[in-house]
């Protein structure tokens, strides 16, 4: 338990929940302050371009809706990303169906993520962004779980509902694209 | 630049960005880097990557906290008493009897009365008896006269007809012979008789 910048040290995320179950609202706005750019970060990595925050935001609606079948067997973050991760195929099945394939522009995306953070999209992260895009959905999921959530491989293996060894190999075969797909730039 | 072949050292150097590592690991991991220039060089690239996430927008936590709906607890079934399970169970079972038992007694009574009517079919129906009963001719006086119940002719007419061949007249009774010999119920030859297929090699 890491402390507070009050000093104190900072509550834990299931005792967050038991606070809120007893009726303390200002426990769900630390949880989800804590768990919600994550979210984000992981949905941006997994390829959603838009509509993320509505994402992140329906993530924490169900997680809320059902918090009483957490069992703490996993990390919270952890569920979140289970769920984020149902919620964005299921999001992708329903696109697929309704035939609506709209191209996502590359100037889109630059001024969406630039003009939220203020941030110029570097050539080098492009490049970055670009050799995730050579990745398989599964290996994208599991390798960005891995670098940029830290998650270790038994977490991912329960959010891409896989095992442990098969989240190995796909961060191998993962990091391997990646490099080739830098070098070959 | 050779492949590096520690799959354990590649497999922890995500952690090292994420500061994961207890201090044994994590010195082992530095050591290892700095000799080996295939896992620098995945480390680079795993700075990148991670660096790269800062694309994600920012959410707007009071936005999405107002969506959550109040806490619900779950109320677990109420568990009824053993007994009331049993006897549940006895009554759905002595339903369930009832129904197949009535169901069976419909069946075989619409099967019987179908096939008692094809068969009488052709045969012709017994005269009538005297509407006097020998017990009504020989009563006692003073004795009321009590009606036996009218009985109900059979539906199984099959069963009724042995008892109704003695009241069959003799030309009925011959009509009867005669339809009777007409059915083909009987093979119109005896069977051929079985051909051994012992050779007479057998001991």
């Amino acid at each position: 338990m890491s402390p507070s910048p009050e000093g104190r040290p900072e509550e834990t995320d299931m005792e967050l929940i038991n606070r809120w179950k007893s009726g303390d609202g200002r426990a769900a706005t630390k949880l989800v302050g804590r768990h919600s750019q994550a979210l984000a970060r992981f949905a941006a990595s997994a390829g959603e371009r838009e509509g993320i925050e509505e994402l992140v935001q329906d993530t924490f609606v169900r997680a809320f809706a059902s918090l009483d079948s957490f069992r703490g067997e996993s990390t919270l973050r952890t569920w979140l990303f289970t769920i984020e991760r149902r919620l964005m195929l299921d999001r992708r099945r329903t696109e697929r169906r309704s035939k609506e394939t709209v191209p996502v522009e590359e100037s889109d995306h630059v001024s969406e993520y630039g003009a939220l953070d203020g941030l110029i999209a570097e050539e080098a992260q492009e490049r970055v962004r670009k050799s995730l895009d050579a990745l398989s959905p599964t290996q994208r999921e599991v390798f960005t779980l891995r670098v940029q959530q830290g998650l270790s491989y038994k977490e991912i293996a329960v959010v891409v509902g896989s095992t442990e060894g098969a989240a190995r190999v796909h961060y191998h075969n993962a990091i391997q694209t990646v490099k080739e797909f830098l070098k070959d730039e | 630049m050779s492949k590096c072949i520690d799959n354990e050292i590649q497999e922890m150097l995500p952690d090292v960005l994420h500061g994961a590592l207890v201090s044994d690991a994590r010195a082992r991991v530095e050591a290892h880097v700095a000799s080996c220039e295939s896992c620098r060089e995945d480390l680079d690239v795993l700075r990148a990557v991670k660096s790269a996430a800062i694309f994600a927008p920012s959410i707007d936590v009071d936005h999405v906290v107002r969506q959550i709906p109040p806490y619900t607890p779950i109320v677990p079934a109420v568990e009824r008493p053993a007994r009331t399970r049993v006897v549940s169970w006895l009554v759905a079972a002595s339903l369930a009897l009832a129904v197949a038992g009535g169901g069976s007694a419909l069946v075989i009574r619409q099967w019987g009365g179908t096939s008692a009517t094809n068969v009488a079919s052709g045969v012709p129906s017994a005269p009538r008896q005297s509407t006097q009963t020998p017990a009504a001719a020989t009563r006692e006086p003073g004795i009321p006269d009590v009606k036996p119940a009218p009985v109900e002719p059979s539906r199984a007419r099959g069963l009724a007809l042995a008892s109704d061949v003695d009241a069959l007249s003799d030309g009925n009774l011959v009509q009867l012979m005669n339809e009777m010999d007409k059915f083909d119920a009987l093979p119109g030859s005896e069977p051929e008789p079985v051909i051994s297929v012992d050779s007479g090699d057998s001991l």
